[in-house]
């Protein structure tokens, strides 16, 4: 204490300011309690980590994960490297499942509604209700979301055996891809996509990387496809669409089509590839009558870009994507089948889509099954309805008419978890378990299957019951038996006709093999097989639609990056918090405009406008974007919850209010894009809620991309011409003489500051490269530092005054951007962390010795010393320290709107990283305790780290592997090598000498850029 | 001149009245025994287990009890089972230890965890392995001082300073650098 106390004295000295601020030390005032265990578990060793597999439930996509658990409490998912679909990586809805998990707004218990109020009561008597209810409804209708097989098996029993039906419905259902699939090919079926295969990628509007179908499996293909390899080879990838979406904003080259003319684009292809119509079967005639010429006008792209197209796509293995739901229009059915017609004339069904081997479980149930329940509801013939893993009052547009169908019925009955818009006009709620307290399963292709287990007891503020248990007892209730006492039992009894199909003799090792891996492939699923074309058993019109509405400007209302169909599950800060992959705006809702219309209307970023269609009106700000077609405006879906939960409600809007509710003819799914709508000014202005700084680099060599051609002629791309010559660096003779350095990560420590642990040549160096070729600007990686690094939410407010909290930051630039004409595209993407600089500039600021290069290369922060001056953060050229201006961790918010851990979201924290209150300086820190925790077990072991043993949260969550992370100093290990890439580079050190350990390998374009700089 | 004065002035008066309040720091720094870690001794742990009978007289190893130091962060607080697994049998000898031992199996009759009163904590901002110390030969008592011949623990008798750990550091040339325990 007394070396601690000299030289605070002296600094006290000098600051004659006295003020109380006494050195406290560290004196343990309250007394604090150990509690151990009665009997201990034997899985559990307190302070080490037990991991158990399972299987996402935030999507239908099904990514197997693995759940990491401390002492008995969830602390952190992350994806099962041995599933077929996730790979290892996880997108940011997976990883703030760990929040659903703790929302402190779950229901507590059983409720029940009692004079306008939902009141507690217990489970028997919410079962004796629901079962009394039940049978005194006659008929009953169940409304669900998606749900793992032994569980929609079970549903359905239930329903025969006590007078009912199940009906399911799927938010952002892509009904008409799977109707298209029927017509085309007599395949009622989600195809499996496998974009690994494919050369060439077009898509139609499909979001793949976002909310489409199966978005870490597809971002994980995409890109191994699209990124450069060491052949340089590289896919390519068009997107012909009327909005950039983040999935656009990867494309090389954008077609920005006339809203709803995707269908002419794509038989104007199939014409090119097909010989006029020669080689499309039964679909000749149809292919033959749209040609690149006459659907010109109506697409508004030159023929000769669509011939071209067409040329490129019948090179090699290609592969077509649909609208996707955000262009689910009036004729998308239709649409879909086009894409499915030029799929198939160029030769890629059964290479790079299968449907003999199709994605199950994938939401594709429409819009029309609920139209179905509204008939039968109006008939006044169901008596009762159950609502379970959907918020369908949210879900569906206002104009629907599903609230006051809704309303009607007697008996309403919800399993949902948390209060949400439906659960506010039920009767009865009987909250199920969150999906990391359950039991389940998930099949994603035929013959892949996975077990969902509990990691952890269910969460004890809230007195729960898994769904399936329920409807198993109130059917015993009722005087059913469903041959399962428990739901546990009933997935075991599934599961043995799969085990006995492996000829497995011992269930038991099966069982136990099954939980453990988190993956049963049984095999059997045909691929490869090249379905052909039958004739179209229904009328088509491949035209454009017609939209409603007055005006030209047509409304797109695309699922959020963030949140998806965003009607449930939006009670996270975390993602409330993530900035939107496309406009960077956080919590609130915007509708994008281009710049042009925008200047034309006389609107601003912050105008606050009424947008308003024949179906409803919400005000939102304006958000100017240049990736979307001067005749389009689109709203994200996500926001505008009422009792939802007190972090999601009053954020945003809810768009869906300003559709029609239609079903689209042919498949009954939801039609998204069906109407114009009006923008009226307010005259009002908000400062919108965005970390983003600026969309253009302004010449600065930031994140400077390479042509493929530039890249190929030069097999040995010297240094020099990077313009990272070599420095001269005063560290000679203890810092008086220079010494020459080219500043590479490898270079550290400098000749002169060798000394003790810095001169050990056995001293790890740890640097990190970042693959901007591969990386998709999705954000999975921000919400996994978030999570893996107890990185505190901030709340809108300060957000606006730009104290975000973010470790990651992914930074966009627009490089060639352009809405007016078809042609390259050129988005870049750069997920910016603390650079770990070999040279800081905010090592020397620190009045407090804070902040330092440690032996083995990270600039680490030492969080008890910091004062919080806060000169670190003004001398970070990257400026990506951020400072903890308020405590953002306590049960209460210091102030109101501030971020805070209420009950049970503190049980998140994850326990072997400290966490920082008030005044306290943090930044990416390598994941120094991973590091720190494989050194002690090599240590304890007696063994030697291996490369690849350590992985930062970012690298093990990321889809697209952009990440490599290790000892550079080892020649042997991937970033050792991976630096050696003619791409690399390391942002802006050639201008200010920092000497970064993180290095990025450039981006690599098919049209031409300056090479070197930007 | 006078400039000089006046200034001389200022920079004595701030030097004395910042040592004062430096002075009254260090005065209630002297009031406190030698130990930092701030554990008065009006601790009252809820049954009164003396480890000089256990870890002294009986040679209980520390690790029988205290079963995770050798495999990670924590050194574990032996749960209500390891206990009974001797006190089913061991009622102990004077009416005291009766007393006492009594509790135990109370506790272990109603399955409830032992509310123990923590005596030894390193600071929340200090990441300190016990596993890596265990691998490192370094000996329990060296840290928490002579335990087999303490009573009830109610105080820490060690300095558990920062300081003090750096010293053994330096003494057995390991790492000094702060962010092996400080992240």
């Amino acid at each position: 204490m007394s070396d601690g106390l000299k030289r605070r004295e002296f600094l006290k000295v000098l600051g004659v300011s006295g003020a109380g601020a006494g050195m406290v030390g560290c004196s343990t005032e309250s007394v604090e309690k150990l509690m151990p265990y009665v009997v201990p578990p034997e899985e559990i060793t307190p302070g080490v980590a037990t991991w158990y597999a399972s299987v996402c439930g935030e999507c239908e996509a099904g990514c197997g994960m693995w759940v990491r658990t401390r002492e008995g409490r969830v602390v952190k998912v992350e994806g099962n490297p041995d599933h077929p679909v996730s790979g290892g990586a996880l997108c940011s809805r997976g990883h703030s499942s760990v929040q659903g998990l703790y929302n402190p707004d779950r229901f507590t218990g059983p409720m029940a509604r009692q004079n306008g109020e939902l009141q507690p009561i217990s489970w028997d008597e919410a079962e004796q209700r629901l079962a009394d209810g039940l049978a005194a409804a006659g008929q009953h209708l169940t409304l669900t979301g998606f749900a793992g097989p032994s569980m929609m098996t079970l549903m359905e029993s239930f329903a025969r055996a006590t007078g009912g039906g199940v009906v399911r419905f799927d938010p952002l259902a892509d009904a008409p891809l799977r109707e298209a699939g029927r017509i085309a090919f007599g395949r009622n079926v989600v195809p499996w996509y496998d974009i690994e295969e494919a050369e060439m990628l077009v898509s139609f509007g499909a979001d793949f990387l976002e909310s489409w179908l199966s978005p870490v499996r597809d971002a994980r293909a995409f890109s191994r496809m699209s990124g450069v390899d060491e052949r340089g080879s590289k896919g390519r990838f068009v997107f012909v669409g009327s909005r950039l979406s983040l999935t656009g904003q990867n494309a090389d080259e954008w077609l920005p089509i006339q809203p709803g003319s995707e269908s002419l684009v794509a038989l104007a292809m199939a014409n090119v590839i097909s010989g006029a119509g020669a080689g499309a079967g039964p679909y000749r005639d149809i292919v033959n009558a749209y040609t690149p010429e006459n659907v010109s006008e109506a697409t508004g792209i030159p023929a000769e870009n669509i011939r071209e197209l067409a040329i490129q796509f019948a090179e090699g293995p290609s592969l077509a994507l649909g609208p996707g739901v955000a262009g689910q229009h009036r004729n998308a059915t239709a649409a879909n089948l086009a894409v499915a017609v030029l799929n198939s004339v160029a030769g890629n069904v059964g290479r790079t889509l299968h449907y003999s081997a199709p994605q199950l479980n994938a939401p594709a149930f429409g819009y029309s099954g609920v139209e179905r329940v509204m008939q039968l509801i109006g008939q006044g013939v169901v008596g009762a309805v159950m609502i379970h893993g959907s918020n369908p009052i949210y879900a569906l547009p206002a104009s629907s008419g599903f609230r006051a169908a809704f309303e009607s019925v007697p008996f309403k009955v919800s399993f949902a978890s948390s209060p949400d818009e439906t659960t506010a006009l039920c009767d009865l709620v009987l909250p199920d378990r969150h999906f990391l307290e359950s039991w389940g399963d998930s099949a994603v292709r035929p013959g892949s299957w996975a077990i969902q287990q509990p990691a952890m007891r269910p969460v004890p503020h809230f007195d729960t019951r898994q769904t399936g248990d329920v409807l198993l007892s109130v059917a015993s209730l009722m005087g059913q038996d469903l041959g399962a006492a428990t739901f546990h039992d009933h997935l075991q009894s599934r599961w043995q006709t799969v085990a006995a199909s492996t000829g497995t003799a011992d269930f038991e090792v099966f069982w136990q093999e099954a939980l453990k891996s988190g993956v049963v492939e049984l095999g059997g699923s045909q691929t490869g097989v090249a379905e052909q074309l039958r004739q179209p058993d229904r009328a088509l019109v491949f035209d454009p639609p017609d939209f409603d509405g007055p005006g030209d400007l047509h409304l797109m209302v695309y699922p959020s990056s963030r949140f998806g169909h965003g009607s449930q599950n939006t009670n996270r800060p975390w993602l409330l918090e993530l900035p939107d992959p496309v406009s960077k705006i956080t919590w609130h809702s915007w509708v994008e405009m281009h710049p042009d219309r925008a200047a034309a209307m006389g609107l601003r970023n912050g105008d606050m406008v009424i947008l308003s269609t024949d179906n409803g009106s919400v005000e939102l700000p304006v958000w100017t974007y240049p990736g979307i077609r001067e005749n389009v405006v689109a709203v994200p879906m996500g926001g505008g919850h009422e009792g939802a939960g007190r972090f999601s409600d009053g954020n945003g809007v809810n768009p869906l209010d300003l559709l029609p509710a239609e079903s689209e003819a042919l498949s009954g799914g939801l039609v998204h894009f069906a109407t114009k709508v009006t923008v009226t000014p307010t005259g009002e202005r908000r400062a919108l809620a965005t970390i983003s700084g600026s969309d253009v680099q302004s010449n600065r060599p930031i994140t400077p991309a390479v042509a493929l051609s530039a890249l190929t002629a030069e097999a040995d791309h010297a240094e020099e011409e990077d313009g990272n010559g070599p420095l001269q660096e005063l560290q000679g003779v203890g810092g008086f003489v220079p010494v020459e350095t080219e500043g590479r990560p490898q270079d550290f420590p400098l000749e002169g500051a060798q000394h003790g642990e810095y001169g050990d040549p056995e001293t790890p160096r740890w640097a990190m490269t970042i693959d901007l070729d591969k990386c998709t600007g999705c954000s999975a990686c921000v919400t996994a530092c978030q999570s893996e690094n107890n990185v505190a939410w901030v709340g809108e407010s300060q957000v606006t005054m730009g104290r975000d909290m973010g470790w990651i930051r992914l930074e966009r630039y627009y490089e060639a951007v352009d809405a007016s004409h078809a042609g390259p595209l050129d988005v870049r993407f750069m997920p910016m962390i603390c650079q770990h600089c070999g040279n800081a500039p905010c090592e020397p600021v620190c009045p407090v010795y804070a902040t330092y290069h440690t032996p083995d290369g990270i600039n680490t922060q030492v969080y008890n010393r910091c004062v919080g001056t806060r000169y670190c953060l003004n001398n970070c050229p990257y400026k990506v320290r951020v400072y903890n201006w308020y405590t953002y961790t306590d049960e209460e918010p210091v102030r109101e709107g501030l971020g805070h851990a209420p009950e049970p979201m503190n049980w998140a924290f994850n326990p072997d990283v400290t966490v920082r209150e008030n005044g306290i300086m943090e930044k990416c820190s390598f994941c120094i305790h991973r590091i720190r925790g494989a050194q002690d077990r090599a240590a304890v072991e007696g063994s030697v780290i291996q490369d690849g043993e350590i992985i930062p949260a970012c690298q093990q969550s990321c889809p697209a592997e952009a990440i490599v992370f290790g000892n550079i100093r080892d020649t042997r290990s991937r970033v050792a090598q991976s630096v050696e890439s003619a791409r690399v580079y390391r942002v802006l050190d050639e201008l200010i000498n920092t000497q970064p350990a993180v290095s990025y390998l450039k981006k690599v374009t098919f049209h031409d850029v300056e090479s070197g700089e930007h | 001149m006078t400039k000089r004065w006046i200034g001389a002035l200022i920079v004595a008066l701030a030097t004395l009245g910042s040592l004062v309040f430096v002075q009254t720091q260090d005065s209630s720094e002297t009031q406190e025994p030698e130990a930092t870690n701030g554990a008065t001794t009006d601790v009252v742990q809820p049954i009164a287990f003396p480890h000089n009978v256990h870890a002294g007289i009986d040679r209980i190893d520390c690790q029988y009890c205290h079963f995770s130091a050798e495999r990670s962060v924590d050194a574990g607080i032996p749960p209500v089972r390891t206990c009974i697994g001797c006190h089913q049998i061991i009622g102990g000898t004077d009416e005291r230890q009766q007393a006492e031992i009594a509790k135990v199996r109370e506790y272990w009759t109603n399955q409830e965890p032992i509310p123990w009163v923590r005596i030894y904590k390193v600071a929340d901002h200090v990441h300190f392995p016990h596993m890596r110390h265990i691998a490192a030969q370094v000996d329990c008592a060296e840290c928490h001082g002579p335990v087999q011949e303490m009573g009830v623990l109610a105080e820490v008798n060690q300095p558990l300073s920062m300081g003090w750990c750096v010293s053994c550091h330096i003494e057995r040339d390991v790492s000094r650098d702060c962010s092996v325990c400080h992240y």
